[in-house]
């Protein structure tokens, strides 16, 4: 059984790499924060949930067989979406990006980030502490 | 995406803005700089634009310089009739440049490439603590 069968662990992987994710779009933003007409891109909220419902609920479609039948299915897939920003400052350029706004979202990402990397170490730890070898 | 796209996109950044602040820098040392024949045009402001670009070798979408404009609004007169550009009136043409507004440029310039560096910094100091996963 690897680290990754543990659901803390497969988690809190999930999570990482939603803040990676989350970190090159912001990059995208502050990069082109000056372009005329630029939309700026932020991730959807991270939920767990989500990610664990897609696991567990088993997911039953139906068949579409006419044209006008319309689909009731729940989209499922893990791939993260993205969607457009609310801001409330939209610049005359067309752009609705505010520095300021970027910078503290880059360093709130960071900082759950690391809360993430933190936890993961912990878990690891604990492990090691259960098989008897001092961490 | 993962840090290195991060770095990448905001390396782009950096790379635009150090372009714009080149443009600023000849539109500044050229504030000054007439014809030397009789009525001829001086020097024409240059204005920076910048795209957006989907780069796929990144995957993400970076900026890139675009085509550099001359600005089109007109020369400012100056009756000096003893300049070798002075027209028949005395009317000598010096350039659209405004000093002040190139001074605003460049502080625009300075703080959105503080704002990449600092995603640089950050998304370096994310992988930092990936690796101190492995420290234990």
């Amino acid at each position: 059984m690897g680290l990754l069968d543990m659901p803390v662990f497969s988690a809190l992987t999930d999570k990482m790499r939603w803040h990676q994710a989350r970190q090159g779009l912001l990059a995208e933003n502050v990069a082109n924060a000056d372009n005329p007409g630029f939309k700026g891109r932020d991730l959807k909220q991270y939920n767990f949930e989500d990610r664990f419902s897609v696991v567990q609920a088993p997911v039953v479609n139906t068949a579409t067989t006419q044209p006008r039948h319309f689909s009731t299915s729940i989209g499922g897939g893990t791939s993260f979406t993205d969607d457009k920003m609310v801001n409330f400052e939209i610049t005359p350029k067309g752009n609705g990006i505010t520095l300021e706004d970027e910078m503290m979202k880059v360093t709130t990402n960071m900082m759950d980030y690391q809360a993430a990397t933190s936890l993961y170490q912990k878990s690891v730890k604990i492990l090691k502490t259960a098989l008897g070898k001092t961490a | 995406m993962d840090f290195n796209t991060s770095i990448g996109i905001a390396a782009t950044g950096l790379h635009a803005q150090s372009a714009r602040m080149r443009v600023i820098a000849e539109n500044i040392a050229n504030a000054d700089s007439t014809a030397s024949t009789p009525g001829g045009e001086p020097y024409r402001r240059r204005v920076p634009t910048f795209e957006t670009v989907m780069n796929n070798e990144l995957g993400g979408r970076v900026v890139s310089m675009g085509k550099l404009a001359y600005d089109q609004s007109d020369f400012n007169n100056r009756y000096e009739p003893g300049h070798p550009a002075a027209d028949a009136n005395g009317y000598v043409q010096y350039p659209n440049v405004n000093t002040l507004i190139e001074t605003m440029d460049m502080r625009e310039a300075q703080r959105s490439y503080e704002a990449n560096l600092n995603v640089v910094s950050v998304t370096r100091q994310m992988l930092g603590q990936t690796l101190d996963i492995l420290r234990g």
